[in-house]
């Protein structure tokens, strides 16, 4: 398997539109690195370039340790699974699977090998005399998988592979590709605009926003401690709470709300005293049972949880609540944070990052 | 060859198609166009002969639909298509008696010979190739089919 490491990759086309800014990183032998970000980030367009789809404006390109900037798509030793599969329709699954290693006039008996061993990772072994249209989108998924496979690639690229699955055959191929990451211990780059997905699969989750890298870390790493207010949004379902605030003294004053601070938390706020701030508050993390009042306006019954979203003074709130609950418009639900995210107002960044 | 290598060339034929017969069975249809497209050279205004290239022109049309059906079958190793293309490769060389034969050997007065060295050469080449094509198509389709068949036999008595 191979090491990865891009150097102030920039992407500049034609018309001058810049879509990647000054990218870098190093992806280790073996790893899973998910490139989050929404539509027009630049993460597919990272994802050409390193596939050799896309030319490198500017910086360089190592494959385990060689300068792969130039190398043609053909050279780099790398697969590509994309969205739409990508698959011949008028051949079986077994041939699908087997015509890149044709193409390259493999010996058939090497060939057939490679496709049973990749067919029976995936869970192909019964379909493989079928055609294409006669299997379902996941199964089509997993062929496309295994036409990469078959290869034996250096570097897996995954081109947001699960975009034209419903929720639930996302959900399990999701787990198809993770199993298949632990079996295979190769390295993979995985393209994705959806949180749950970089979450759920990455060993690194590289975060992008309009072609700039916003904060690369694990999947804990962004959760817990997002960079700035766009990492703080975009990673999480529901989406944080953010409420601009006041720091004065030991508490924060809000549009018509208070919220008290530890001692451990003015500290780290000490140099922000009498300064704006924004505050940042997870759904999950609101338990009932504190100080500060939401005026109910809705109530979305999960399950094992209750959605709550209402107004905290002058702000909108959502809060996820544990258990089930029947809140009525105008309810009042007493709460507290038990974790809190600051961010300068000014520069949008974590206060206590920088 | 090795044992193993035998093995895989034999698992192999459950996911690849019959290719070299299928594609035989069509190079025969090929040369059955050449020969009836030259037949009509033989046209000497004498009802016998104008019978018999309308039998003939008959008969080819049965051959080709047969032949791409054999095609198609043996393309998916079906044993019963290579009997079929058999038959039609023996069709082939009676064939070559029939007209071409009796043409080359009749001459008749207000035309002289019914079918010249030259033609006659062309279309009973023709109709060898198109035999050859269609015996090779059945052997070789036969076998592999017999050869698929038993080690399918083979997969399901390991797997009882």
């Amino acid at each position: 398997m191979a090491q990865l490491r891009l150097e102030h990759v920039d992407k500049i086309y034609d018309n001058k539109v810049q879509a990647v800014f000054d990218f870098n990183l190093d992806v280790k032998d073996g790893e899973l690195i998910v490139l989050v970000g929404p539509s027009g980030c630049g993460k597919s367009t990272t994802l050409r370039m390193i596939a050799g789809l896309e030319d490198i404006s500017q910086g360089r390109l190592y494959l385990d340790g060689k300068d792969i900037t130039q190398t043609p798509a053909k050279d780099r030793d790398m697969a590509m699974v994309f969205q739409n599969y990508a698959l011949y329709g008028h051949m079986t699954v077994y041939e699908n699977m087997a015509f890149s290693l044709t193409m390259r006039k493999e010996d058939p008996n090497v060939i057939h090998k490679k496709v049973l061993a990749a067919a029976e990772i995936l869970d192909l072994t019964r379909q493989l005399n079928k055609k294409p249209s006669q299997l379902s989108g996941g199964q089509r998924q997993r062929v496309a998988m295994g036409r990469s496979i078959v290869r034996n690639p250096k570097v897996f690229l995954f081109d947001e592979p699960l975009s034209n699955l419903d929720a639930k055959l996302r959900g399990a191929t999701r787990r198809e590709i993770l199993l298949l990451h632990k079996r295979l211990k190769a390295t993979m780059l995985y393209v994705t605009h959806d949180q749950t997905e970089a979450l759920t699969l990455a060993d690194r989750i590289v975060c992008m926003s309009m072609g700039h890298v916003q904060q690369v870390g694990t999947p804990l790493e962004l959760y817990d401690s997002p960079a700035n207010l766009f990492v703080a949004s975009f990673i999480g379902l529901p989406p944080m709470n953010f409420f601009e605030t006041t720091v004065a003294g030991d508490r924060l004053q809000g549009k018509g709300f208070q919220v008290p601070l530890t001692a451990q938390e003015r500290s780290g706020l000490s140099s922000y005293q009498g300064k704006e701030i924004v505050l940042g508050v997870r759904p999950e993390n609101i338990t009932e049972g504190g100080s500060l009042p939401i005026k109910v306006f809705s109530n979305e019954n999960l399950g094992m949880n209750t959605l709550v979203h209402g107004h905290l003074g002058g702000e909108r709130i959502t809060a996820k609540l544990r258990g089930w609950k029947n809140y009525k418009e105008n309810d009042v639900v007493e709460v507290r944070f038990d974790r809190k995210h600051f961010f300068d107002k000014e520069t949008t960044n974590a206060i206590g990052r920088e | 060859m090795t044992q193993e290598e035998r093995l895989i060339q034999k698992d192999r034929m459950r996911f690849i198609k019959n290719k070299l017969p299928a594609n035989l069975a069509l190079f025969a249809i090929l040369f059955d166009v050449f020969y009836f497209v030259s037949i009509y050279q033989s046209d000497v205004r004498d009802y016998y002969y104008t019978m018999m290239i309308g039998a003939s022109i008959l008969y080819n049309l049965v051959f080709m639909l047969a032949c791409f059906l054999a095609s198609e079958g043996l393309k998916n190793y079906k044993m019963s298509y290579a009997w079929l293309i058999g038959a039609l490769g023996v069709g082939q060389i009676i064939r070559i008696f029939v007209l071409p034969a009796q043409a080359h050997a009749t001459e008749l007065k207000k035309v002289g010979r019914v079918m010249g060295d030259s033609q006659y050469a062309f279309v009973v080449g023709c109709l060898i190739l198109s035999a050859v094509c269609c015996l090779a198509a059945a052997v070789i389709g036969g076998v592999r089919s017999k050869v698929l068949k038993q080690y399918l036999a083979s997969l399901e008595t390991k797997s009882a």
